[in-house]
């Protein structure tokens, strides 16, 4: 089943909470509603499941408007923050609700619970109750019964927060799979950037009501549409620098501590403009002092992680950037140092609005 | 005084009759320098808390001594242990504004009225929330009452700083922004912190050294550093690094020439004897059965090798993660650009000696890390 949100807009009091936010999910696909809170993400899955109504606007599942559908009838599962579950069933019996629902067999219900209690790593707590549960484990109790009735559309609201890095990293690799094997129509809500890269086949991006931007995972990455996007997709974050940028004989550049960097003569109509010049940390690059519009730098700190290491440097004029390299590779622990910021790797800003300035194509 | 600021010795927690109850910290002893900072790190349920309530005071230990300092602690109430204490649930007091909460703990202090009030100010821009000062815990959210509550510990002078999951309701960018200064705010002072997490990034960027737990148990008690490159066992490994570490069960059999590790489906993994040294060969051999690990990021994809089946292939912005199907079980790779690898391929992969750790099959502990001998 499809979903299709059109011009929603719902206020609280005088707060208004969603303005004007139009979505589309097409069936089997998963959108990520990505944001930080108080952005309006929950209040959206509630008026998808039909929990509250919008001041406006109209929402269609499977091209049908469900104004007016009680809840229950928009075959909708749901696995939302506060848990829910029943408190005075087990965990087993609480996954095993919406099957005992449907009316299935015994035997069904039975591998149903299993197998969704083994991938969520939850079937020795099978036999406890709400209360004997930690939160890690409510989660995924709430999330596996959202995922037993294999209901058409599912509303999931950050059902990963909680859980620890490996079982996060283990649902990122099976989760998208088991959903799109079922065929799920879902909505993803999540903080993670790297879970809403993974999970989404579209991302939303949504602050203080109102939708940024809509696009694929490379989209979002690539050509975040303002800067404040490109922060939130990232680690370490991304790296922006004030510059003005100048034309001359040779093209259009903009100087990076007095250093001449070239950039897309694309970006010919920027010509005098105030930016923030974007480069993410994975795209400066240790150069030798001799590589062409190299600038130097002074190596502050080397932070190992696990798979890169990350380097803090300073401009000539004090600016702190950040670079990141894969572990194992060599690069300067500290001291003076030169950098190379490649044209094909910047992203430009309008300084003021924040918003990007995307190159000319017929250039 | 001893350097040793916190002292846990054979500590052990029951809950419930004993023989059916649960056993919630077993045994556990470390040793907590002054002005150092400790994350417990571990799973939820795996006795963390536990741990950390027992120090305040709010749990008794069922057996075993706690010390701060040269004060044996475990049988004093939590007021009388000049501890500090953010924990979830550790609620602000609902009558009065934040800023009073957080002045509250300063209010049996030598401190005048103004100096209190630019400290709070101080530790309030700190943590981001100067602008909710006046307000009352119950109109504010549940990430600021969190901060409201971490204020209110760190600006008090106590021997101990008990903070956990202190960002556990934040955001991930203002997570990353008040770790650093939280961390310098800490270390500026002198100050001795414990933080349980089960955030291993949290642990890793604030922590001088990580208490890793299981199953009440402790793990490993080092520096990220030591925990990343020397795992004490697999729990540790595969717990410890992200994604997690890659484990196959194999078997040695060693020659005058090469090493060869046999994995599940006939997969050889054969290298020149002289890769390992010769006390590790020497343990392999009489071992036989051993647990291979390699971190994702040093799995190598080579022209020829031991062949991988590509199951989901996942861009994260900066690199790729790349699960496999491999000798029967599930092996991970980073790749640090955009890979092009669909469902289905096939690649060869190549494990590098050096970066190749192996444990013993029966108890998990690790033997090696990069072809030596732990020891």
């Amino acid at each position: 089943m499809s979903l299709e949100l059109t011009n929603i807009s719902k206020s609280f009091k005088d707060e208004m909470v969603l303005d004007g936010v139009s979505i589309q999910v097409h069936e089997g696909k998963t959108l990520v509603l990505f944001g930080p809170s108080g952005a309006g993400k929950t209040v959206l899955l509630r008026l998808i499941a039909g929990v509250i109504e919008p001041d406006s606007g109209q929402i269609k599942i499977s091209g049908t408007d469900v104004d007016g559908v009680e809840p229950e009838d928009r075959n909708i599962g749901m696995a939302f923050q506060n848990f829910a579950l029943f408190p005075h069933m087990d965990a087993h019996a609480n996954i095993a609700s919406p099957l005992t629902a449907q009316k299935q067999d015994k035997s069904a219900i039975q591998s149903g619970v299993q197998t969704l209690a083994k991938l969520l790593k939850i079937d020795h707590v099978l036999d406890h109750k709400p209360k004997e549960l930690s939160n890690g484990q409510k989660q995924r109790t709430a999330l596996a019964r959202a995922l037993a009735g294999k209901p058409k559309v599912l509303l999931l609201d950050d059902p990963l927060r909680n859980v620890d890095a490996k079982l996060r990293f283990e649902m990122r690799l099976e989760l998208p799979r088991l959903l799109s094997d079922q065929n799920t129509t879902v909505i993803y809500v999540t903080q993670d950037y790297k879970e809403a890269m993974a999970f989404g086949d579209e991302i939303a991006v949504i602050s203080s009501g109102v939708v940024q931007q809509i696009g694929t995972p490379e989209d979002i990455y690539l050509t975040p549409a303002n800067i404040e996007i490109a922060r939130l997709f990232g680690d370490p974050v991304i790296n922006y620098l004030d510059v003005t940028v100048q034309k001359d004989a040779v093209g259009i550049f903009a100087l990076v501590s007095d250093k001449r960097v070239d950039l897309n003569s694309g970006y010919a109509r920027a010509v005098g403009q105030d930016c923030s010049l974007g480069i993410r940390p994975e795209s400066i690059l240790f150069v030798p002092a001799s590589h062409p519009g190299a600038v130097p730098v002074t190596v502050e700190a080397e932070t190992p992680l696990n798979e890169k290491t990350v380097n803090l440097c300073l401009t000539a004029r004090g600016r702190e950037i950040m670079a990141s390299r894969p572990s194992g590779t060599v690069g300067p622990a500290n001291g003076p140092a030169f950098v190379s910021i490649e044209a094909a790797n910047v992203l430009i800003f309008d300084k003021h609005t924040g918003e990007l300035i995307e190159p000319d194509k017929f250039y | 005084m001893s350097d040793v600021m916190l002292d846990l010795n054979s500590v052990d927690k029951f809950y419930g009759s004993k023989g059916q109850g649960v056993h919630a910290v077993c045994n556990i002893s470390m040793k907590v320098m002054r002005g150092e900072i400790i994350a417990l790190l571990g799973s939820s349920g795996c006795g963390k808390t536990s741990m950390l309530r027992m120090v305040a005071g709010f749990e008794a230990v069922s057996r075993g001594k706690i010390s701060i300092g040269d004060r044996e602690i475990h049988a004093l109430r939590p007021v009388e242990r000049n501890v500090a204490m953010a924990f979830e649930g550790y609620s602000l007091y609902p009558t009065v504004t934040v800023r009073d909460n957080i002045a509250f703990a300063l209010k049996s202090s030598k401190f005048s009225a103004t100096d209190v009030a630019v400290k709070v100010d101080e530790i309030a821009a700190m943590l981001e929330i100067s602008t909710i000062l006046d307000k009352y815990p119950s109109s504010i959210s549940g990430g600021q009452q969190q901060r409201a509550s971490l204020a209110r510990a760190l600006i008090r002078d106590a021997d101990l700083y008990l903070l956990d999951e202190p960002m556990g309701q934040l955001e991930p960018q203002l997570r990353t922004l008040l770790r650093g200064r939280i961390k310098a705010y800490i270390k500026e002072r002198g100050l001795t912190a414990i933080l349980v997490t089960h955030d291993q990034t949290e642990a890793n960027a604030l922590a001088d050294r990580i208490a890793v737990m299981e199953d009440g148990e402790l793990q490993q008690f080092a520096s990220p550093e030591d925990i990343k490159k020397s795992p004490a066992n697999i729990f540790t490994g595969t717990f410890v690094g992200e994604p997690p570490m890659n484990v196959f069960p194999a078997r040695a059999s060693i020659s005058e020439e090469t090493v060869c590790l046999r994995l599940n489906e006939n997969i050889d993994l054969s290298y020149p004897a002289d890769a390992f040294s010769a006390e590790l060969r020497a343990s392999l051999a009489e071992m036989g059965d051993i647990v291979l690990g390699v971190r994702p990021y040093a799995v190598q994809r080579r022209d020829t090798g031991s062949l991988a089946t590509v199951v989901v292939n996942q861009w994260l912005g900066d690199q790729s993660h790349i699960a496999t199907n491999f000798a029967g079980g599930s092996l991970v790779l980073v790749e640090h650009d955009r890979t092009q690898l669909s469902e289905d391929e096939q690649i060869a992969i190549y494990l590098e000696p050096s970066d190749i750790h192996i444990f013993n099959s029966k108890t998990g502990m690790a033997i090696s890390h990069g072809a030596r001998l732990i020891g």
